[in-house]
């Protein structure tokens, strides 16, 4: 049974690098954000495999179906991104490698020197039955990290109404698309007001001019 | 599916070997149900279109037309798969998949009768709503390695309807979760056994179950279901908002450059996840598998009838809330971008949020007291503030929620409207300053 899950843990974990390693080496920017999707799918995947059901369920619901659509508009919004010419190792890449790694060193190795291998944690076997993550969260949030969590909360509305103030456009700028039997009766009712006041044309004529011709 | 095989096999095999025997059967089970279903599904659609416009529809291929899905499948497994040059060629290829496989994904969390489950996890509903928003990656990935500018078009407009309306639809989800405490899509069937407005709570009076307390009776799961129902309609690409692959505007949208087979697992992951979503609010505000005799049944002593006949009811229900789909396809024209984005955030965005708000102050009055969580010292010169509700019996606390909650929904349904008619003192200066500058707007 272990052997089994260690199997697929390593599949998963070899799928999940493989994926980030393309994220920055693929040229096409598409390409890079749609594999970034597949590892952020994959981490999901992970946290199924230690049965942290509602963290892989809220890492797809965030990740998978929020952030990367974003990323995915974001980039297809702008023109003449494809990032096809960009060159991707400068010359100095060696001393980026050699930080790199000297951070990773330092942010692994209490890890590794601190944790006790190949130890399963005791639980009792009534208890796997009752854990449910999703209430534990629950309660952390409501109760002991309920100011944090507020802080936070209160952060995205600010963001929501700076993105509303950044967005917003004066009434009298903005324009409206009228469908053909709205732009025809406008043009019908104007053709009146201008027939009494003796105008010949109408002043928008080049701006409407698929919609028939007056009567 | 696991206790059955367990009680077969379980002196053979290792447990976890049966568990995964269970699973893979379960599996195989919906990977063949569900494209029965699809084709069921198109014939379906084509007929009652069909008689709405006053026609016959497939009638030739099997009886009543029955086998006509299999003619088109033969169709178009025959046809030519094309992938433009200028496509991206994975991309492309890979979009048909991931636009259908999260729509498989969702059988794997619902129910098909009372003792008829798929997988028993305590967060369904959130995988519900998680998983189907995948399927917004796959339509992005074909509308853009298609290379087409209507492909790309309907992939834009396809993402940003469904980001949209997910947020009502998860809104409305969140006051069910609120009035039932649980996010397990297995035992909301359950609890809407008794009769319509008291739930079970006449039980002791010697009301029977009649399997009629269904969510939708009350005015949050009303305003829940029909808040939740109209983002199905949207996210599914059902016909008032079809704008994704409006025909007459842009060909077909993010399917343009799609032929044989590759069309036809789009087109299945997008029937079978109306149907699935069908399931999903038959489950949470229709009753589920609950309607007259599941409950007589199994208080009688005959669980297994119990079952089949809440198979039976569940696949009513969900086939009927596709066949409203289907009718307002015959009966409703296509909206416009800007009506779709404006009804999405500025309508049921706010009714939703408010509907969250009655349904913490139903639980509040259901639950008051019953609970050393559920009782604080609100009170004010000495007068207890919420002490009298203890003193009501469970079902005067019910029809008390009833009303509140039906007061607030109906206060806040007006008011939302109110904000969205037309201000009219605004058009003089709008038509003035069209005139000025040529720029259109409606008297």
């Amino acid at each position: 049974m272990n052997i089994v899950i260690m199997v697929i843990f390593l599949v998963l974990s070899a799928f999940t690098l493989l994926a980030g390693v393309m994220v920055v080496t693929v040229k096409n920017i598409i390409h890079a954000a749609l594999w970034l999707i597949a590892s952020f799918f994959t981490v999901a995947a992970m946290y199924l495999l230690m049965e942290a059901e509602f963290l892989a369920i809220v890492q797809v619901l965030i990740y998978v179906g929020a952030i990367s659509i974003l990323i995915l508009f974001a980039i297809m919004l702008t023109r003449h991104v494809t990032g096809e010419g960009v060159r991707q190792l400068y010359q100095r890449w060696w001393i980026a490698l050699l930080v790199a790694a000297a951070l990773f060193g330092l942010l692994i190795a209490p890890t590794v020197v601190n944790y006790s291998w190949n130890t399963v944690p005791p639980t009792a076997p009534d208890q796997a039955a009752t854990i449910s993550s999703s209430v534990q969260i629950g309660t952390a949030f409501m109760r002991e990290y309920l100011l944090p969590f507020e802080i936070a909360s209160v952060l995205l509305l600010v963001a929501l109404i700076g993105a509303i103030v950044i967005a917003y456009e004066e009434r009298s700028a903005r324009r409206q698309v009228l469908t053909l039997a709205e732009e025809v009766a406008l043009r019908q009712q104007r053709g009146a007001s201008l027939l009494n006041a003796a105008t010949p044309t109408a002043p928008d004529a080049q701006h409407t001019g698929s919609a028939p011709s007056q009567p | 599916m696991v206790n059955f095989l367990q009680y077969l096999l379980g002196s053979l095999l290792p447990s976890w070997l049966i568990t995964l025997i269970a699973y893979i059967v379960i599996t195989t089970v919906i990977l063949i149900v569900t494209p029965v279903t699809f084709m069921l599904q198109t014939w379906f659609e084509r007929r009652m279109v069909a008689r709405m416009q006053d026609r016959l529809g497939p009638n030739r291929v099997g009886p009543a037309g029955l086998l006509q899905a299999v003619a088109d499948g033969v169709k178009m497994f025959t046809k030519e798969d094309i992938t433009p040059r200028a496509a991206d060629r994975y991309v492309h290829l890979l979009a048909p998949l991931v636009a259908t496989a999260p729509v498989m994904l969702l059988f794997a969390v619902v129910p098909w009768g009372r003792g008829f489950e798929t997988a028993d996890t305590n967060i369904s509903l959130l995988f519900v709503v998680a998983i189907s928003s995948i399927s917004a990656v796959g339509l992005m990935m074909g509308g853009w390695g298609s290379n087409n500018k209507f492909a790309l078009l309907g992939a834009m407009r396809a993402v940003a309807q469904m980001v949209s309306y997910e947020i009502p639809a998860v809104m409305a989800l969140l006051s069910m979760v609120l009035l039932t405490g649980t996010m397990n899509i297995n035992s909301y069937s359950n609890l809407q056994g008794g009769i319509p407005f008291f739930g079970k709570t006449l039980a002791e009076f010697g009301v029977p179950d009649l399997g009629l307390g269904w969510f939708v009776f009350t005015p949050v799961g009303l305003f829940a279901f029909a808040i939740f129902f109209i983002c199905v309609l949207s996210e599914g690409e059902r016909t008032p908002f079809d704008i994704p692959e409006a025909d007459s505007e842009i060909v077909a949208g993010y399917m343009t450059e799609y032929s044989g087979m590759k069309f036809a697992v789009f087109y299945m992951g997008q029937f079978l996840f109306n149907y699935a979503l069908s399931v999903v609010a038959a489950i949470v505000f229709l009753g589920g598998w609950n309607f007259v005799g599941v409950g007589l049944l199994v208080d009688a002593g005959l669980p297994w009838l119990g079952n089949i006949i809440s198979v039976v009811y569940l696949l009513v229900k969900a086939w009927f809330l596709f066949f409203v789909m289907i009718w307002l396809r015959g009966a409703f024209p296509r909206l416009r971008v800007d009506q779709l984005m404006a009804f999405a955030w500025k309508f049921l965005l706010p009714l939703a949020l408010v509907n969250i708000f009655s349904a913490a102050i139903w639980v509040t009055i259901m639950f008051w007291g019953s609970d050393p969580k559920w009782t604080a010292n609100l009170s004010i010169f000495g007068i207890s503030l919420l002490g009298w509700l203890e003193t009501l019996p469970i079902w005067g606390r019910q029809l008390f929620a009833l009303l509140v909650t039906l007061l607030i929904n109906l206060a806040a349904f007006r008011q939302v409207l109110l904000l969205n008619r037309r201000t009219r003192d605004e058009t003089p200066a709008e038509l003035a300053q069209d005139q000025a500058f040529g720029t259109a707007v409606l008297p």
